[in-house]
């Protein structure tokens, strides 16, 4: 037996518990979106990216964007699909462990996994959209300069207008994040009081 | 003074006339004519929709016409018994077989499909008065589905159309009577070896399609329009005669000789059990049932002058009759009828059918005007007639059989059509006069006119025409339906299952057995795969094409230069196209509907090499 380790605060494991599951949930919306709006298309033609898939009219939003030469988007061709999903679930188990054991320890290692995943993500979108906007095929019939659609915001194309931004699922990963911090940072504060008040 | 006298009147003439001018100016926006006034009842503003969709016919276009109301815009033809190249209808190879190599056909009543008698949106039903055949438009996609016929035994199916409350059925009689089973005999022989028909077709409820189930064998006069029962005279249908007087000749005097004709009043529930009990003869290969022989089936009752409409009321107890050459409808009561036959109150027999006594069954007669021609209905009890002679429509009231108002119209009206006007529960508020002659009411187009149609408002006492649009040739009947009952699709769905249709590039193929060329192609902004299609002059070309811009509106054409050959394949639709290339040369095929920003260049070859 080594060292007895602090346990974290029942409080602090419930926020956890909660967070954990949030992000759990995160999983099946959708973390992110576009939306093509034109004067033909005033309804608006949509393209949802979840942890998993891709949803929306994308055989239209494909066969438009051919005008420009831009590369098909299809489902199959990103392999992030295959894991983030598991590593999301990994991760929420792992704040599940935390929380059932009290390990503040492990809880810490798990939030520095989300962390590191939440600032891949981002850059992972920003690659993606990199990649799309600037490999045009340059024997389109409609040439245009390369390009890079904003992650948050809007962009004029032609006669579209594209606004992107994260939607529900993303919130509930963000609603996760915050509440696994509040959890680990809080119970400093409550660890503390029911320690001071254990000891007594 | 004198000086101070002369400006005060003029300062007064100045103040009131501005005064004057600026109320004259503060009362005008208001409408004050008739024109005015009705611009504001009809007007559907850009953006909004209309309330009714009415359905037309297109007579002997072959077409039915789609009119919003009240805008009265037509908002599309569907094409039915005549070929259209603007859909490609007739050059696909399944309206082609539809079609059956006949060119046109004559559209007159078309009849929406009821549940409980309700218009429930999902099916329209028209008849072809010229080569008695019956066709389907499914309205999730306003396409002819099916063209069922020529039917054997009938001729000029004029007398329909109409479905039972259930749908069960839909009915057409003959216009003509020939000898049945398509039988020489002299004129000479018509009392004798002439007939009528009435002609049942079974409706499959899922699919909407129509197959004869039975016929009945009628007295050789002309059977000329119909209605449906409602309600407690659910199971029967009545058809008016004229020419009773059997004449073969100079009909327009030889017809109209006698006093009466007859309404015929149907049970189609006693033939439908007359055809389950083996009680029929097969004609042609359909079980025909003689109601002569049968018991129940069919009655006749006297009705003044060559009668053309017959209308039954929502609650089914009044049927209307309008003799065209009287000016007066009558009306009966199918109380008093159905007390009539159970008592035998008959005046005598002609034809072997039993005459019910005309006194003891008519109720009314209301002097609504010259030439009554057609009956549609309002709630609470209010009707309206039709006045061919006199153009216009009067109004009048069931149980009180008294005339209220009188609209004219322009000019002589045919049919009219109530929103909702032949349901159980009718709507009331709009009427369209579906008038046969516009003469000076449009710019002119020559010689040839278009038709009238008239927008009434029926909410208020008095009606007031408050619009009005010409149409081609030729609306007989219409109804009109509430909008949000009708559900179409806006695009066919990919089914990759389906046969012959190819949704990837990679799958597309020209394939040659023997002297047939099959290809598997798809079209899609702005492309055709394949762009090429080589044959052998003489070889037979087989080609599927799928639209695979799954995106509404977005409908490409197959056009083949001197090859006569027009398709449109719908977003999601496959479309089967087939010829012989008989032609040797360099023909281009192309899209022929507008599809987007490189329309004119969604273009390929084919290329017909020359026999040696």
């Amino acid at each position: 037996m080594g060292l007895k380790r602090p346990r974290m605060s029942m409080r602090s494991r419930g926020l956890i518990l909660v967070g954990a599951a949030l992000l759990v949930i995160s999983i099946y919306f959708p973390w992110w979106g576009m939306k093509l709006i034109a004067a033909m298309y005033p309804e608006g033609l949509d393209l949802l990216v979840y942890p998993y898939k891709l949803e929306g009219q994308l055989d239209t939003i494909n066969i438009l964007n051919h005008y420009i030469g831009m590369r098909e988007i299809h489902e199959g061709d990103f392999p992030e699909f295959q894991y983030i999903p598991y590593a999301v679930w990994g991760i929420a188990i792992g704040f599940a462990a935390a929380a059932l054991t009290g390990s503040k320890g492990l809880g810490y290692v798990m939030f520095g996994l989300l962390a590191i995943g939440g600032i891949f993500g981002i850059y992972d979108m920003y690659h993606w959209l990199h990649t799309f906007g600037t490999q045009l095929d340059p024997q389109a019939p409609i040439q245009i300069d390369p390009f890079v659609p904003p992650v948050v915001g809007e962009n004029q194309l032609a006669n579209f207008t594209t606004y992107t931004g994260f939607k529900r699922g993303f919130y509930f990963l963000i609603l996760g994040t915050v509440t696994v911090a509040l959890g680990l940072w809080g119970d400093r504060l409550w660890n503390e009081k029911s320690s001071s008040a254990g000891s007594s | 003074m004198k000086l101070g006298k002369w400006y005060v009147p003029v300062a007064l003439g100045v103040i009131l006339g501005l005064v004057a001018g600026s109320i004259v100016s503060y009362i005008r926006p208001t409408p004050t004519t008739e024109g005015e006034q009705a611009v504001s009842g009809a007007f559907v503003p850009p953006g909004k929709k209309d309330e009714y969709y009415m359905f037309a016919s297109g007579g002997h276009s072959g077409q039915v016409y789609v009119i919003g109301v009240p805008s009265l815009r037509r908002i599309r033809t569907i094409p039915v018994f005549s070929r259209d190249s603007a859909t490609g209808y007739g050059w696909d190879e399944e309206s082609k077989k539809m079609l059956g190599g006949y060119t046109w056909g004559d559209l007159h009543h078309p009849a929406l499909s009821e549940t409980d008698g309700e218009y429930d949106g999902r099916f329209l039903y028209v008849n072809d008065n010229a080569n008695n055949r019956a066709a389907m438009i499914d309205l999730k996609t306003f396409t002819t589905k099916q063209i069922l016929g020529p039917i054997p035994n009938i001729m000029g199916p004029h007398s329909a159309a109409f479905v039972t409350p259930n749908t069960e059925y839909f009915m057409m009689a003959t216009r003509f009577s020939v000898p049945m089973g398509g039988k020489y005999a002299s004129l000479d022989k018509y009392s004798k070896e002439y007939h009528g028909a009435l002609s049942a077709q079974k409706i499959d409820q899922k699919t909407g399609k129509m197959k004869v189930a039975w016929q009945l064998k009628l007295p050789p006069w002309n059977y000329d329009l119909s209605d449906a029962g409602k309600k407690i005279s659910g199971d029967w249908a009545f058809f008016t005669t004229y020419n009773t007087e059997e004449a073969t000749e100079l009909l327009e005097i030889n017809a109209s000789a006698n006093e009466t004709d007859y309404l015929v009043a149907i049970n189609w529930k006693k033939a439908e059990k007359a055809v389950k009990d083996k009680k029929y003869e097969v004609i042609n290969g359909v079980k025909v049932v003689d109601p002569t022989k049968v018991e129940g089936i069919a009655y006749l009752i006297p009705l003044p002058k060559s009668p053309h409409g017959v209308d039954v009321s929502p609650d089914g107890r009044w049927i209307v009759g309008s003799g065209k050459l009287d000016p007066t409808v009558t009306v009966y009561d199918f109380k008093k009828f159905i007390k009539a036959i159970e008592a035998e109150d008959f005046s005598g027999t002609e034809k072997g059918l039993p005459i019910v006594n005309f006194e003891s069954v008519k109720e009314a007669t209301v002097k609504v005007g010259l030439g009554p021609l057609h009956t549609q209905f309002g709630p609470d009890g209010y009707a309206y007639t039709t006045l061919f002679v006199e153009s216009a429509v009067a109004k009048w009231k069931l149980g009180e059989w008294n005339v209220l108002d009188k609209v004219t119209v322009h000019y002589s009206p045919g049919h009219s059509s109530a929103a909702e006007g032949d349901t159980v529960t009718p709507d009331g508020k709009y009427l369209v006069a579906l008038n046969k002659l516009s003469k000076d009411r449009h710019l002119s187009v020559g010689p040839s006119h278009p038709e009238n149609m008239q927008l009434i408002d029926i909410s208020g006492d008095k009606m007031k025409v408050i619009n009005e649009a010409p149409i081609d040739p030729e609306p007989h009947y219409a109804q009109m339906v509430k909008a949000d009952k009708i559900k179409p699709i806006r695009k066919y769905e990919k089914d990759e299952k389906r046969p012959h249709s190819v949704w990837k590039k990679e799958d597309v193929r020209i394939e040659r057995e023997g002297n047939h060329v099959t290809v598997h192609g798809l079209a899609v902004r702005t492309r055709f795969y394949p762009d090429k299609i080589e044959v052998n002059e003489g070889d037979k070309v087989t080609i599927y094409l799928t639209n695979i811009d799954l995106d509404q509106d977005i409908t490409h054409g197959f056009a083949i230069n001197l090859y006569d050959i027009d398709v449109e394949v719908q977003p999601g639709e496959t479309k089967k196209i087939e010829f012989v290339a008989d032609k040797p040369g360099v023909y281009p095929f192309y899209c022929s509907n507008f599809c987007s920003a490189l329309h004119q260049e969604m273009q390929g070859y084919l290329l017909v090499k020359p026999q040696k």
